[in-house]
């Protein structure tokens, strides 16, 4: 039953109570680790056939959480940590099936915070950057490294402003190679942040401009360049010239007019954005 | 060729015959959404206005056949372990059914109340993962059993915030990626919770405008394939914000109507597919907050029939295009 339907979770429940009621009580920690260990290994099959069902995941946490101490030699640690090593080289095998699952995503995620011995920040960053460069549109991995980046700036391991000019180059590069690929121009507006700093959104605007003019029709440009354009109106205003700041208002609302005739499913969106402009 | 109204007749006999091959692998490989099944298939009937479709007594009797004595909630099917999603699905059919005192309420409050982790967020069941869509859940139900007073709201809307990423969107826990079925469930949640306030609007509703295709159906998150059923999850979040008008309502119909299996009945998830219960009630959910004539309205924040929430007294701020004349 549990090969035929994996979804089955009263199965699962039913093998869990089991194991920790029945068995391992009696059991040693070699034992213990042996069970766990073949329930590891003989879920490894299922979760290449079946990679979106909740269950298998679930019961893989679960062992991977009730390893016992022990192993070879003197380290305490050494089952579990070589456990959870080969969990995460077979999470990262399965992106080579779909970079996009998210399911494996948030399992890598679980499996990078648990595991005994953590790996580094910037070893993560690299193995975003691997993802991306074998596959610009891969938003979950750039999603993931915007969270990477999160745990750095709290963590002060690194410091992300040395990262930033690197960051911006990357995604320059991104956007020139696939400028319709909407999580590239998500993970710009990200470093973008808030639009605090004025020089910062000129320059972008800057680029954006210049990206439109050999691809007068993409949207995406237009919207990005609305934002940056409204964030200096909002954020700037006071260092702004008068004439300058209306400058940008009537610039708004003629990309505002463009993406209303090239993108007439979002019309009405357009349209309250014109409104907001305005005033 | 595709069919361009919706075959209320044969999504009607369509639900009544689901349980009806018993005999089939497929019905035994689906046991663990039996319920949940059910309560679709319900709410797609009143959502076409079948309310009476399937036998009221013979429903009734299966709901409570659910019943896990042992956990003090509802399975996914008799003899199942109790789970917070099939528990859900039997307080909303009873609540369909006006039959809500069929409930032990303060039993089931208790097995969901405990289902909340330190971190917020609530567990399947005992042995479950966790996820905002059992958050929600929990959320739902105890609003339906009038015992939202109970539950650490504040404790609850501290986990979406974790949840809640810089596009304006929510993932299945913290640190997830934002996923449509994601951002329903916590939008819905904040509604209940009265705690809009959560919300990035304008990030959101882009995120939620873009979610639109070129052949007018919607996917789950950027660069994938549209799909019928996120023409509720999607359309709920948007409803919910207000922002219903910010993408094509008539490329939209169109898609969902041409994934009608035209002689079988059912809608499938895209054109040419198998159909199936859920992507059918999630069809027909998106097309009534469409405004497509004929249909009554679903209230997209507990998924319910509009007037069953209404005669609860329940009813949130949303807003679904206005009904089309016939
Ligand atoms: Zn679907």
């Amino acid at each position: 039953m549990l090969n035929l339907n994996p979804e089955f979770y009263t199965v699962w429940n039913y093998r869990r109570n089991i194991l920790i009621n029945g068995i391992f009580p009696a059991c040693s920690p070699a034992e213990k680790h042996e069970t766990l260990s073949n329930d590891l290994s003989m879920t490894t099959a299922a979760l290449k056939a079946h990679p979106k069902v909740y269950w298998i995941w679930n019961h893989r946490r679960w062992c991977l959480e009730n390893l016992p101490d022990g192993g070879e030699g003197d380290d305490p640690q050494a089952w579990r940590r070589s456990s959870w090593e080969r969990e995460l080289f077979i999470v990262d095998k399965m992106f080579d099936r779909d970079p996009r699952n998210f399911h494996v995503w948030n399992y890598r995620r679980y499996v990078l915070s648990n595991m005994p011995v953590p790996r580094t920040a910037a070893s993560e960053l690299a193995f975003t950057t691997k993802m991306i460069e074998s596959k610009l549109s891969n938003f979950s991995a750039w999603h993931h490294r915007t969270k990477v980046f999160s745990s750095l700036r709290t963590s002060s391991e690194l410091d992300i402003h040395h990262y930033l000019p690197n960051e911006f180059e990357i995604v320059h590069n991104a956007l020139y190679t696939e400028p319709n690929d909407q999580g590239v121009w998500l993970y710009h507006r990200w470093l973008m942040g808030t639009g605090e700093d004025r020089q910062l959104l000129e320059r972008e605007i800057g680029v954006i401009q210049e990206l439109l003019c050999e691809e007068p029709s993409n949207k995406w440009c237009m919207e990005s360049l609305v934002r940056y354009k409204q964030m200096l109106l909002q954020n700037h205003s006071s260092t702004l010239g008068n004439s300058e700041a209306q400058n940008l208002v009537r610039q708004c609302l003629d990309l505002l007019r463009k993406l209303e005739e090239l993108d007439p499913a979002r019309r009405q969106r357009y349209q309250d954005l014109a409104a907001e402009v305005k005033t | 060729m595709a069919p361009t109204t919706l075959l209320i007749d044969k999504h009607v006999r369509y639900i009544q015959d689901l349980g009806k091959h018993t005999d089939s692998l497929a019905y035994h490989l689906t046991a663990h959404l039996r319920i949940n099944a059910v309560y679709w298939g319900l709410v797609a009937l009143c959502v076409m206005g079948h309310p009476d479709a399937l036998d009221h007594d013979d429903t009734l009797a299966y709901v409570m056949s659910c019943w896990d004595d042992d956990a003090g909630a509802f399975g996914a099917h008799p003899g199942h372990d109790a789970h917070i999603h099939a528990t859900l699905s039997a307080i909303q059919i009873l609540a369909i059914h006006d039959a809500l005192d069929r409930v032990d309420v303060p039993r089931v409050t208790a097995y969901i109340l405990a289902l909340q982790q330190p971190s917020g967020v609530f567990a399947g069941d005992a042995f479950g993962e966790t996820d905002t869509r059992f958050l929600y859940i929990a959320v739902n139900a105890l609003a339906l059993l009038g015992q939202l007073d109970r539950l650490d709201k504040d404790k609850t809307v501290g986990y979406i915030r974790q949840c809640a990423n810089f596009d304006g969107g929510f993932g299945s826990v913290a640190g997830a990626e934002s996923h449509a079925a994601q951002v329903f469930v916590c939008t819905a949640a904040l509604a209940i919770l009265d705690r809009l306030d959560v919300v990035d609007v304008p990030s959101l509703g882009w995120w939620l405008a873009e979610r639109q295709m070129a052949s007018g159906g919607l996917n789950g998150r950027p660069e994938k394939l549209e799909d019928v059923c996120y023409s509720f999850w999607v359309l709920s979040s948007m409803s919910i914000l207000n922002k219903m008008t910010w993408i094509d309502a008539d490329k939209l119909i169109e898609f969902i109507l041409s994934a009608q299996d035209p002689e079988g009945g059912g809608i499938s998830d895209r054109p040419e597919n198998m159909v199936d219960v859920f992507h059918t009630q999630f069809g027909v959910a998106g097309l009534s907050l469409l405004g497509y004539p004929g249909l009554q309205d679903l209230d997209p924040v507990y998924c319910m029939p509009a007037s069953v929430i209404d005669r609860m007294g329940l009813r949130k701020g949303w807003k679904a295009l206005p009904r089309r004349p016939l």
